[in-house]
C-alpha cells in the first residue's frame, strides 16, 4: 500500500516535461485542427491563448463532468457511513467530520465550475446518489475497519485518477508554452485547484491506512471490488 | 467583365469546398502518429501510469462526433462560427429574401448573386433550404447574449428579476426573432420535421434552451439541469407553432400563452419537489426513529 502512496506522490512532483514531450502528440483529428487554426497566427507574440480544440474541449468538460460526480458520490459515501460508524466508534467523529467537510468543499468547487463553464452535469446523478449511499451504509454496517478499507479503495482510485487529470493538462500547457502562446488564469487555476483536491484526497487515504483500513477482512476482495466498481463509474461519468 | 468573374466566384466556390476537407497529406500523419502513440502497455503498471493516458486522449477524440455539452472558456478565443465566410457571405444576403420568398432555394440563387457568386454556388450548402433556416436558427439563438442587459434592466420599484421571469423575458426575446419571417415559418417548421433534419433541429432547440437558461443565470447542476431544459424545449416550440396562427397585434396572444405555458411547468416542478422533499424527510425521520429505538441501521 506505502508504495502506491508514493509513486502517486512522487510521480506528481517530479514531473518533467521532456518526459511527456512523447506523450503530447496529437490525435489525428487534434493535429487537423491544429494546422488549420495554426495558419491565423504564426506573427503572434507571446501574449495571446490558443483556441481551444475539440479534443481539448472534450476533455475538460468530461473531467469537470467525471470530477463533480466522483466528489457527490464521496460526500454520499460519507454521510451514509458516519451514523451507523460514529454509534460504534464516537471517538471517530473528530475525522469523519473533517472528511466529509473537505468533500463538501470539493463538491461545491465543482458544481460552481461545472456551472460557470456550462459544462453538462451527469445524466445518471440518481444513479451514483443511490449507489454511493449504499455503499456507504453497507460498508459502515460491515464495520470499522470495512469502511476504512472502502475509503481506502476509493480515495486511492481517485487519486490516481486526478494525477492523469493533471498530468493531460500539464501537457497541454507544456505545448502552448512550446508553440509560444499564453497560458490563461482560467488552466493556471484549474490545475492549482486539482493539485489541492488531491493532496486532501491522499490525506483521506493515509487517515483510513491509520484506521486499521488494512485490517479489513477479507481486505483483498473488499477494495478489489471497490475500485474495479470506481473504475467503472468514472468510465461511465466521463461518457454520460 | 462577365467571364472573368465567374472564373473567379467559381473559384472562390471550389476553393471553398476544398478548404473543408483536410489533405491527404495530413490524414497520413495524423494515423502515423496514432499508431506511434499506442507503444508500450504492461499489465502490471498501475492506474497512475502513462498509458492509461494515452488511451484517455484517443477516447475522447473517438466520442467527438457525439453532442456533448463542450466546456466553455471565458479566455481563449472562441472557435470558428459554424459556418465558413463563403456561407455566411451567401446566407446573409439569402436571408434578406426570405420574407418574400421564403425559406427556399429561390432565396439561396438570389443571395449567391448578391454575394457575387454564380447561382450554382449554392451547392456549397448541401442541406439547401435547411441551412438557411439553421441560419435563421443560429443568429437569432447569438443575439440573444448581447440584448440581455436590456432585458434585465430592472424597474425602479423592483427589487431584482427572478430566474423564471428572466427565462420568460428571454423566450419572448426569442420568439420575437421570429416576427419577421412568421408568414413563412409553417413551412419552415415542416422542413424541420422533415427525418433527416430532425437530429440538427432537436439540437438547436436544446442548444437554445441551454442558451437561456445560461444567461438566466441558472447554476443548477442536478437532474434539474435536464428536466428544465426538456421542459422549456417543449414550451418553446409550442409557443412558435402558436405563433404561426397568432393574428393579434404585437403577438399578444402568443404572449399570454407562452406566459401560461411556463407557469404550468414551474407550478408542475415545484409540487415535484415538495413530494421529493416529503418523501426524503420522512425516510430520514424513520431512520431516526429506529435509530433511537437501538435499532443498529
Amino acid at each position: 500500500m506505502s508504495a502506491i502512496r508514493t509513486s502517486i506522490s512522487t510521480t506528481a512532483r517530479h514531473y518533467r516535461p521532456s518526459q511527456t514531450a512523447v506523450l503530447c502528440l496529437p490525435t489525428a483529428a487534434s493535429r487537423r485542427r491544429l494546422s488549420s487554426t495554426s495558419t491565423q497566427e504564426p506573427t503572434s507574440s507571446k501574449k495571446k491563448l490558443k483556441p481551444l480544440t475539440e479534443t481539448q474541449k472534450e476533455f475538460l468538460s468530461s473531467a469537470l463532468r467525471v470530477n463533480q460526480a466522483g466528489e457527490l458520490a464521496a460526500t454520499l459515501i460519507y454521510t451514509a457511513q458516519t451514523p451507523p460508524l460514529l454509534s460504534r466508534e464516537p471517538h471517530l467523529r473528530p475525522l469523519m467530520k473533517h472528511m466529509y467537510d473537505q468533500e463538501a468543499a470539493h463538491l461545491s468547487t465543482f458544481n460552481t465550475l461545472i456551472a460557470k463553464h456550462r459544462v453538462r452535469p451527469t445524466a445518471l446523478y440518481p444513479l451514483w446518489s443511490v449507489l454511493s449511499t449504499g455503499l456507504g451504509w453497507s460498508t459502515a454496517m460491515l464495520g470499522k475497519e470495512a469502511a476504512m478499507a472502502c475509503t481506502e479503495a476509493v480515495e486511492t482510485e481517485i487519486g490516481g485518477h486526478y494525477n492523469a487529470q493533471i498530468r493531460t493538462l500539464l501537457e497541454m500547457v507544456s505545448e502552448w508554452e512550446a508553440e509560444g502562446y499564453e497560458v490563461g488564469q482560467e488552466l493556471k487555476e484549474l490545475i492549482s485547484t486539482l493539485r489541492r483536491i488531491r493532496d486532501e484526497e491522499l490525506e483521506h487515504l493515509d487517515h483510513a491506512v491509520e484506521h486499521d483500513a488494512q485490517k479489513a477482512q477479507p481486505h483483498w476482495l473488499l477494495t478489489g471490488v471497490i475500485r474495479a466498481g470506481c473504475r467503472g463509474a468514472i468510465w461511465v461519468s466521463e461518457r454520460v | 467583365m462577365r467571364p472573368a468573374t465567374t472564373t473567379l466566384s467559381r473559384r472562390a466556390a471550389t476553393a471553398a469546398i476544398t478548404a473543408t476537407r483536410p489533405s491527404q497529406a495530413q490524414l497520413l500523419s495524423g494515423a502515423a502518429i496514432k499508431t506511434t502513440t499506442t507503444a508500450p502497455k504492461s499489465r502490471y503498471i498501475t492506474s497512475l501510469s502513462r498509458p492509461r493516458q494515452m488511451q484517455q486522449i484517443q477516447q475522447t477524440s473517438s466520442i467527438q462526433s457525439r453532442p456533448l455539452r463542450k466546456y466553455h472558456s471565458y479566455e481563449h478565443p472562441p472557435p470558428p462560427g459554424p459556418f465558413s465566410p463563403t456561407e455566411e457571405a451567401i446566407l446573409s444576403a439569402a436571408y434578406k429574401h426570405v420574407p418574400e420568398h421564403g425559406f427556399s432555394l429561390e432565396s439561396l440563387a438570389l443571395g449567391a448573386r448578391e454575394a457575387g457568386y454564380l447561382d450554382i454556388s449554392t451547392t456549397i450548402l448541401p442541406e439547401g433550404a435547411f441551412s438557411l433556416i439553421r441560419y435563421h436558427l443560429v443568429k437569432q439563438r447569438e443575439a440573444l447574449a448581447a440584448r440581455t442587459e436590456a432585458l434585465f434592466r430592472v424597474p425602479e420599484n423592483q427589487k431584482h428579476v427572478s430566474i423564471s421571469e428572466k427565462v420568460e423575458l428571454l423566450t419572448w426575446e426569442r420568439l420575437q426573432g421570429n416576427a419577421q419571417v412568421i408568414a413563412r415559418w409553417q413551412e419552415a417548421l415542416a422542413i424541420m420535421a422533415q427525418p433527416s433534419y430532425i437530429p440538427s433541429s432537436l439540437k438547436e432547440l436544446a442548444k437554445l434552451a441551454d442558451e437561456i437558461y445560461f444567461l438566466a443565470g441558472d447554476v443548477s447542476v442536478d437532474p434539474s439541469w435536464y428536466s428544465k431544459r426538456a421542459s422549456l424545449s417543449t414550451t418553446y416550440a409550442a409557443a412558435e407553432l402558436f405563433m404561426t396562427n397568432d393574428h393579434s397585434p404585437d403577438f399578444r396572444d402568443t404572449r399570454e400563452f407562452l406566459r401560461r405555458r411556463l407557469g404550468e411547468a414551474s407550478e408542475l416542478g415545484s409540487a415535484a419537489s415538495a413530494i421529493r422533499e416529503w418523501i426524503g424527510f420522512t425516510a430520514t425521520a424513520g431512520v431516526n426513529v429506529l435509530r433511537s429505538k437501538g435499532v443498529r441501521i
